[in-house]
């Protein structure tokens, strides 16, 4: 990568629209207060909060980032990922502030890192492998070398999920996970970790996350079970001492925890006079049902026995977001800014809030794509809008903010194009279950409102869609192969309301593989499909007729039209980017588009001088049409990019990803 | 496809929102009244009535007109001036009281009168503007009147006066001074008296001096060694006495 900075120039990065909600933990707030942290992909972005939201990106990851953590004093950063099955994963710990890695460390972990911890003084840093690994090391942070490691867990016990470093003593630290739950003492001299496993009596729970409140008095750690209650246990003794709630768990687990303070005591006299000190802890708790709620675990003595009770803030209700009306979009990750008079809520679905603790009040700060990113499209002559399509939601977002202004839903679908008619009142949308779905926009709202359904438009899904320039007509791609044309007709229903009716007019059975692009002519006589037969198909939109077809031996997977169309250029996973003659559909040129992967997406600038490349390298390219030269690269994709645009009026490139991220890069002046 | 019963996308695009200019805040004219009324009215209504309400009276039955409005008693007409005016002309075909009739002949009276009244000074008047305004000029202050005074310049009387009052007063207070320091100052001892003194002291002297030679040699008691001693010291009181007599010609006495 570095070869490639020296050689070309480098696209600037304006915005990148990401977050990986699915990492638990992974949300965090660097201790200076104005940093956040968070994975996206195999990218690791500080953004900072404090005024500007700029954003610096650590990528030195290969596969995904599974697991992030922080040292108490901020100087360092601990990511590890997740790797192919059969090999081993990385664990970087990177300097914050120069935010290189200062060691790679020595492959030990199977396929995953699950977690990570660092010691309270920062020396050591403990990592925990994943299912196929299930091993706990602990690291020197300061030569980089392990110091010694175990088996995570009993034979008998399930997997370890979560390790949590004491914050008080440098050589404890607690793990658990399915069945297990255990105290760690480090001997370094020794070279030896020695657990002691809690005994949680008849109990059985799979802990999730772990909440180390050690340095208060009495030391307790707080661990949330996937049964939906927090075990307390004591530090000191090891020993179980309280399970809260005791009724009303928390639906579908507690899924991130975060102590606050401890906001009272209560002293209580002994029968031997002895005074015990009773705290009450006020945490914030996470459910998998995307609850969250300020809560107070109070110790009370109730007839001669310490009890304990978990009730939530008076006046108040646990917060859950609303706009998942039938979904669980699960808190993931709690991050305390300070002391915690605000917070960021990271949830499954890579949306991060932002609350005032006092208050409880939330403001949406982030959302993002939680799932791989299928099409992106620009509204025909604006800039300042992108419409892109995820697994079942299709969202529209501003790009000057960067921010999501409307969200349509389809449940437990798969929305794998869309495209928009000029005059922007409607958005046609190809789906997994065969179905074309066309949406409209609300007069007033200007929410998207459902306009028509075109059922069984493909047997196997429909895969690409385009429609011409007046949006009557509906060209649409499916996975058998067939590429079929739909007229939109307006009638009016017997209330007078307008209704809309896709007509089949005519299907073209000619390719053997599903269809990955269709492109439309300006002229709307023409438009071309590509397919992953290897085959390329020109057809005459008037005497529905194919009239070129170009053979190539890849999966083609975008075309484009250039030179005032008398061009197509197409790419395809043989990494070869080709120029071929609309009139007889010969290969005028044939580029090396990548050295590494497939190329997935192409798209030709309006004034026809570049076009831009983008695929499996992760690489998005800038390509002079005439020459075929690269003249720019942009770096910071943290996996397979999808899908490229370059804006309307030509300021703008953007890229999406198989991680969900959306990047907008500045497209290059000349 | 009519655009404008439908909705396009485009309508998403931000357009810089306006911030309504807001009217300044209604402020009601009836606000003091209302102020005053809700709070001025409001014992009236403190409680919910009398405790128990006294039941109507058998004489105090609906009376016929006492529901009509009643008027002020009408009274005659009068001018205001009636009472200070005089009294009106006598009648041309009045006969004059007695038959009495002057003689004076009114017109060469006044005639007379006149021609021999000093005429009367014109009023003193200035003008301001070129229209003529006439204003008084004396009390205008633009005449000069306190220049042409008789005591202009002078020292006032009251002022004299006052100076004169103060020199007598200062005159007076340095008299008693004087009279109060010649009563009060200490007295010279004359050179007789000074003289009659010192040989006074000095034949004191003598007798306690030959008394004290002829005190016996041997002090071996102490009456003895005490009358000594006292001697001793008498004597040194004297000659000290005597010295400061010598030393100094004059001698005051303090009183």
């Amino acid at each position: 990568m570095a070869d490639l900075r020296e050689e070309f120039n480098t696209l600037k990065l304006e915005r990148i629209i990401g977050f990986n909600g699915s990492v638990v933990g992974g949300l965090k707030m660097h201790p200076d207060r104005k940093h956040l942290i968070y994975p996206l992909g195999c990218n690791i972005i500080i953004e900072d909060i404090s005024k500007d939201c700029s954003q610096r990106i650590l990528s030195k990851h290969t596969d995904e980032v599974t697991c992030l953590a922080i040292s108490k004093s901020g100087k360092y950063l601990a990511t590890g990922q997740v790797t192919h099955m059969g090999f081993k994963a990385t664990i970087i710990i990177w300097d914050y502030a120069r935010g290189e890695p200062i060691h790679n460390l020595p492959l030990l972990h199977k396929v995953k890192v699950e977690a990570l911890t660092f010691s309270c003084d920062d020396r050591y840093l403990i990592s925990l492998g994943g299912q196929d690994d299930g091993s706990v090391v602990v690291w020197d942070t300061i030569t980089g070398e392990a110091i010694c490691g175990s088996q995570a867990q009993v034979k008998s016990a399930g997997n370890t999920y979560c390790v949590c470093a004491s914050n008080s003593k440098a050589d404890i630290f607690v793990t658990g996970g399915e069945n297990t739950l255990r105290v760690w003492q480090l001997d370094v001299e020794n070279r030896k970790i020695r657990p002691t496993d809690v005994n949680l009596g008849g109990l059985k729970r799979i802990v999730k996350c772990i909440e180390m409140v050690d340095d208060q008095d009495p030391p307790y750690f707080f661990c949330g079970t996937t049964t939906g209650d927090i075990l307390v246990v004591n530090m000191d003794s090891q020993r179980l001492q309280f399970v809260v709630p005791e009724k009303n768990k928390f639906s579908l687990g507690v899924t991130a925890l975060a102590f606050v303070r401890i906001s009272e005591r209560d002293e209580h006299l002994n029968r031997d006079g002895t005074k015990t000190c009773l705290p009450t802890f006020e945490f914030l708790a996470g459910a998998g049902d995307g609850e969250l709620g300020e809560y107070k675990i109070k110790m009370s003595v109730q007839a001669n026995k310490v009890k304990a009770t978990m009730v939530h803030k008076q006046n108040a209700k646990p917060w859950k977001d609303t706009s998942f009306k039938n979904k669980c979009n699960s808190i993931t990750s709690i991050a305390l800014r300070g002391g915690g008079h605000q917070f960021f809520v990271g949830s499954g679905h890579s949306q991060i809030y932002r609350f005032n603790y006092a208050e409880f009040k939330c403001e949406l700060t982030k959302t993002c794509h939680s799932k791989q990113v299928n099409d992106a499209v620009f509204p025909f002559g604006t800039s300042e809008l992108i419409v892109t399509c995820q697994d079942e939601e299709i969202r529209i977002w501003q790009l000057s903010t960067g921010k999501e202004i409307r969200r349509h839903v389809v449940s437990n679908l798969t929305c794998n194009a869309v495209c928009i008619t000029r005059d922007g009142s409607s958005i046609y949308s190809a789906w997994a279950d065969g179905k074309i779905r066309a949406f409209g926009f609300d007069p007033k709202t200007s929410n998207i409102v459902d306009k028509c359904v075109i059922n069984e438009a493909h047997n196997k899904g429909v895969t690409a869609i385009a429609c011409t320039s007046d949006g009557r007509c509906i060209i649409s791609g499916g996975g058998e192969g067939q590429v079929r044309i739909w007229s939109v007709q307006e009638n009016y229903d017997s209330r007078g309301k307008k209704v809309y009716r896709g007509v089949l007019v005519e299907t073209m059975k000619e390719h053997k593989g599903s269809v990955s692009a269709i492109k439309v002519r300006d002229n709307d006589k023409e438009c071309t499909s590509a397919s992953t037969d290897g085959t390329c198909i020109i057809w005459d939109l008037e005497k529905k007729v194919r009239s070129q077809i170009v053979f190539a031996n890849t999966l083609f997977q975008c075309v484009g039209y250039g030179a005032d169309a008398c061009h197509i250029v197409t790419c395809g996973t043989d990494r070869k980017i080709g120029y071929w003659e609309t009139f007889d559909g010969s290969l005028i040129r044939e580029l090396d588009g990548s050295l590494a992967g497939a190329i997935n997406a192409l798209d030709t600038s309006p004034d026809g001088k570049y076009f831009v490349t983008g695929g499996e390298e992760k690489l998005l390219k800038v390509w002079r049409y005439d020459e075929g030269e690269v003249t720019d690269v942009g770096i910071g994709h943290s996996a397979a990019i999808t899908k490229v645009r370059i804006c309307p009026n030509q300021k703008y490139i953007i890229s999406v990803g198989q991680d969900g991220a959306i990047l907008v890069w500045k497209f290059p002046n000349y | 496809m009519s655009l404008l019963d439908e909705g396009t996308i485009y309508n998403l695009i931000a357009v810089e929102e306006q911030k309504r200019q807001k009217p300044p805040r209604y402020n009601s004219k009836f606000k003091d009244t209302v102020r005053n009324e809700s709070t001025s009215n409001r014992n009236e209504h403190k409680t919910m009535g009398q405790a128990k309400v006294p039941v109507p009276t058998t004489d105090n039955y609906l009376k016929k007109h006492s529901k009509e409005p009643v008027l002020p008693n009408k009274s005659d007409f009068k001018y205001g001036d009636e009472d200070h005016k005089k009294p009106a002309l006598p009648a041309r075909e009045e006969k004059p009281l007695m038959g009495l009739k002057t003689t004076k002949n009114f017109i060469t009276n006044n005639a007379v009168q006149n021609i021999t009244s000093v005429p009367k000074r014109p009023e003193k008047k200035y003008v301001d503007t070129r229209n003529g305004d006439a204003h008084n000029l004396i009390p205008s202050g633009l005449e000069p009147i306190y220049v042409q005074k008789k005591e202009f310049g002078e020292v006032p009387t009251y002022l004299q006066k006052r100076k004169d009052e103060m020199i007598q007063a200062q005159e007076e207070y340095n008299q008693y001074v004087s009279e109060y320091m010649r009563r009060g100052a200490m007295q010279k001892l004359t050179e007789d008296e000074r003289k009659a003194i010192l040989d006074g002291l000095k034949t004191n002297w003598e007798d306690i001096h030959d008394q004290y030679q002829g005190l016996s040699v041997v002090t071996d008691t102490a009456p003895k060694k005490h009358r000594k001693e006292r001697m001793e010291s008498q004597m040194k009181q004297l000659e000290r006495d005597i010295e400061i007599f010598e030393k100094h010609k004059i001698i005051y006495i303090s009183n």
